[in-house]
C-alpha cells in the first residue's frame, strides 16, 4: 500500500476538484467543508509519506507499470517529500482561511474558487513528484491556468492582472516546453534518470546549451526571477485576499524546486561533469545562478522598501527572498544546498503569513496602504504579535527560522569563496530590516484620531492561520539543527 | 445567444454532415486501439460535430439538444479515467496499469483492452465537453456584462 501513497496524494485533490462542480451543484455552501477535510486528510497523508520515505527509501513510480524510459515515473525522494508536506499544509491553513470571508470577495463564484484552489494543489503535487520532463510541463500548465483562473476570479481590476500574468506565464510555458523539446531531439529521453546516462556523451552539443537556457528562462519567468519578474507583484496585490497567501507561499517556490531537480539531479548527477562549480560549455551555470540570485535579493528588497501598498511589498520581498534561495542552491556545496531548501520552506511560510496579514488587514480593518497600518495598533494581540514574528524571520534574527537558513547560505558561500554572495545576502537584509522597521514603526506610532475606531476580535480562522504560522516560523527556528540534519540526511542530490 | 443560419444551402448540408461526422468521431474514438486515433482525436471530432449542428442549426434548436445536454457531462469523463485508474489500484498495480483491472472472468488481454477503451471514452467525453462549453461561453451575453459590472 505504502508504494502507491504519491498518487493518492495526487488523487484526493484531484478527484475532489472533479466532483465538486456536481456534488456542490445544488449546496453551494458544502464546498468549504469538503475541501477542508480533503486538504487534511492530504496533509495527514503527505506526513505519512514522509514517515515512510524516511524509514524505509524513497519510493519509486511507474505509471500503467511501464518500465522506465517509457513510462512516466514519480519518484518520492526525501526532498519531494518534504516539499510536498509544506504543500499540503499551507494549502490547508490558506483553504481555512478562505472561509470566512465572504463570498462577495471572491465574485460569488464559490464553487469555482474552491475547484481551482484543489486542481492548483493537485498540480503542485505532480510537478514535486514527477521526473519526466514533459510530464512535469503538464503539470506546470495546470498549475498555471489554475492560479490565472484564482487570481482573475473576482473580476475587476484583478482580471487585467491575470491577463498580464497568462501572457508572462504562457511565455515562460511555452519557453520551457521549446527547450524540453531541444533536450529531447539530442538525448532522444524525457526521463531525468535516463538522461543523466546519455547527457555525459553531448558535451559538446550546442542544442543542449539552447534548450537548458529556454528551459531556465522560462522556469525563471515562473519563479519570477528579477529579470522576469513583472507579473508577480500586481498579480498576488490584485489577487482576491484569500487566494494570494496559498500562491505567494507555493507556485513560485515549486517552479524553483523543478528548476533545482533539472540542475541537481540531471546536469550535475552525469558522471564525467565537475561536481563542485558546474561548468557547462563555458558558462559556469551554479556560479550564474548565484549571480542572478544575488540580484534579485537586492533588487527586490530595494524595491520593496519603495512601495505604498502592503501587499506591493510583500510580493518584492518574496522576489527577493526567491533571490536569496538561488543564491543558497548556486554555492554547489552541502551546507549552500542544504541552507537554500531550508530558506525555502522558511520562506513559503513566512510569504504565507505576510499575505495572511495583509488579508485580515484589508478585511478586518480595511487597510490597503502603509499610512494606514497603525489602526492594527493594539486592537488584537494576534495580529501584532504574529506581525512582530514574522518581521523578525523575514529579517532573518536567531529565534526563528530565517535566521538559520541565511546562516548556512552565508556559511556555504564563505565555504565557496563566493564574497559578492554573501555581501548580497547582507545587503538585502539590511533593506528587509528598513521596510519592516518601516511597517512597524506605522503600527506603534499612536496617532489621536486612530484611537478612537474600535474593531472587534478577527475571526478565529484568523486567528488559527496567524497563529499556526507564526508557531511554525519559531519552530522552525528552535529545530533548525534537526531540519538540517533531515535535509542532510534525505534531501541531497546525487553525487553531493 | 448564436441564432440559426439563415443560409437553405446550410442548413440541408449540414443535416448531412452532422451524422457522418459524428460516426467518424466514434469510429475514431474505438479505432484508437489499432491504429491511429484515440480519445483526444475522437473527442474533437465529436465535440466538432456538436459544434457544427449549434452554429447552424442555433442554440435553442432541438437538433442542438444533445450539446446542450452534454455540457451537464462536465468532469464525468475524468471520473470514468480515474475510475479505472482506481481500480487498477485497487487490483494491486499502478495507477493505470489495466493488466490488474478488478474486472472478474476477463483474461490480461481482454482487461488491457478494455481498460483502454474506457480511459479513451473517458477522455474523449471530456474533450468534447470542454470544446462546446468553450463555444457557449463564448457566445453568452450575460457574461459580457457581469464583466462590465464587476
Amino acid at each position: 500500500m505504502s508504494h502507491q501513497l504519491p498518487v493518492i496524494l495526487f488523487l484526493l485533490p484531484l478527484l475532489t476538484a472533479i466532483s465538486m462542480p456536481v456534488v456542490c451543484l445544488k449546496h453551494r455552501n458544502w464546498s468549504y467543508p469538503i475541501s477542508v477535510s480533503t486538504l487534511a486528510v492530504m496533509a495527514l497523508v503527505s506526513i505519512l509519506n514522509l514517515y515512510n520515505v524516511i524509514n524505509h527509501g524513497e519510493v519509486r513510480y511507474v505509471f500503467s507499470g511501464w518500465t522506465v524510459p517509457l513510462g512516466i515515473e514519480w519518484v518520492a525522494d526525501g526532498l519531494a517529500s518534504i516539499i510536498l508536506v509544506l504543500v499540503s499544509v499551507l494549502g490547508f491553513l490558506g483553504v481555512v482561511f478562505t472561509g470566512p470571508t465572504s463570498p462577495k470577495a471572491l465574485g460569488g463564484r464559490v464553487v469555482h474558487y474552491y475547484t481551482l484552489i484543489l486542481l492548483l494543489l493537485s498540480a503542485l503535487t505532480g510537478i514535486v513528484f514527477t521526473r519526466d520532463l514533459f510530464n512535469l510541463f503538464v503539470f506546470m500548465e495546470l498549475a498555471a491556468i489554475s492560479s490565472y483562473a484564482l487570481i482573475g476570479v473576482a473580476g475587476g481590476r484583478a482580471l487585467f492582472s491575470a491577463f498580464r500574468y497568462l501572457i508572462f506565464g504562457n511565455l515562460g510555458a511555452f519557453l520551457y516546453l521549446l527547450g524540453v523539446s531541444y533536450l529531447y531531439a539530442v538525448t532522444g529521453t524525457l526521463n531525468m534518470t535516463d538522461m543523466v546516462d546519455r547527457l555525459p556523451f553531448l558535451l559538446s552539443s550546442k542544442a543542449l546549451v539552447g534548450g537548458l537556457l529556454f528551459m531556465f528562462i522560462g522556469l525563471g519567468i515562473k519563479m519570477a526571477l528579477v529579470p522576469f519578474h513583472a507579473w508577480m507583484p500586481e498579480a498576488y496585490t490584485h489577487a482576491p485576499e484569500s487566494t494570494s497567501p496559498i500562491l505567494a507561499s507555493l507556485v513560485t517556490k515549486v517552479a524553483l524546486l523543478a528548476w533545482i531537480r533539472i540542475v541537481f539531479w540531471v546536469l550535475t548527477a552525469s558522471d564525467t561533469l565537475l561536481q563542485g562549480l558546474f561548468v557547462f560549455y563555458d558558462i559556469p551555470i551554479l556560479r550564474l545562478m548565484a549571480i542572478l540570485g544575488a540580484l534579485a535579493a537586492v533588487i527586490g528588497a530595494a524595491m520593496a522598501l519603495a512601495q505604498r501598498n502592503i501587499k506591493m511589498m510583500f510580493a518584492y520581498g518574496g522576489i527577493s527572498h526567491i533571490g536569496i534561495i538561488l543564491i543558497g542552491i548556486g554555492q554547489g556545496n552541502q551546507t549552500g544546498f542544504v541552507g537554500g531548501i531550508f530558506y525555502l520552506l522558511n520562506d513559503a511560510v513566512m510569504q504565507a503569513a505576510l499575505f495572511y496579514l495583509a488579508g485580515v488587514a484589508f478585511c478586518h480593518y480595511g487597510i490597503r496602504k502603509i499610512d494606514d497600518i497603525g489602526r492594527i495598533g493594539k486592537q488584537s494581540p494576534w495580529v501584532t504579535g504574529s506581525f512582530i514574528v514574522v518581521a523578525l524571520g523575514m529579517i532573518g534574527l536567531p529565534p526563528t527560522g530565517g535566521f538559520f537558513g541565511k546562516w548556512n547560505i552565508i556559511l556555504g558561500a564563505l565555504e565557496a569563496n563566493n564574497y559578492i554572495s554573501v555581501a548580497a545576502v547582507v545587503l538585502s537584509t539590511l533593506l528587509t530590516l528598513a521596510y519592516f522597521a518601516k511597517l512597524l514603526e506605522g503600527i506603534f506610532r499612536q496617532t489621536s484620531t486612530q484611537l478612537d475606531l474600535k474593531f472587534g476580535e478577527i475571526p478565529f480562522s484568523f486567528k488559527l492561520t496567524l497563529g499556526v504560522t507564526s508557531a511554525a516560523i519559531l519552530l522552525l527556528g528552535l529545530f533548525s539543527s534537526t531540519i538540517v540534519q533531515l535535509l542532510l540526511d534525505h534531501a541531497l542530490p546525487p553525487r553531493f | 445567444m448564436i441564432r440559426p443560419h439563415d443560409s437553405i444551402i446550410v442548413q440541408t448540408l449540414g443535416r448531412f454532415v452532422i451524422p457522418v461526422v459524428q460516426i467518424f468521431g466514434l469510429y475514431v474514438l474505438f479505432f484508437g486501439q489499432y491504429g491511429p486515433g484515440g480519445g483526444f482525436v475522437g473527442g474533437v471530432i465529436l465535440g466538432a460535430g456538436m459544434i457544427l449542428s449549434v452554429l447552424i442549426f442555433g442554440h435553442d434548436a432541438s437538433r442542438s439538444q444533445v450539446a446542450r445536454n452534454v455540457l451537464h457531462g462536465d468532469g464525468v469523463g475524468m471520473m470514468i479515467y480515474a475510475g479505472v485508474g482506481g481500480l487498477c489500484m485497487i487490483g494491486g498495480g499502478e495507477f493505470l496499469n489495466y493488466a490488474n483491472l478488478e474486472i472478474p472472468g476477463l483474461e490480461t488481454a481482454s482487461r488491457r483492452s478494455l481498460g483502454i477503451v474506457l480511459t479513451q471514452i473517458g477522455v474523449a467525453l471530456d474533450v468534447t465537453v470542454t470544446a462546446v462549453s468553450i463555444v457557449f461561453s463564448l457566445s453568452a451575453e450575460e457574461i459580457i456584462e457581469d464583466s462590465i459590472n464587476g
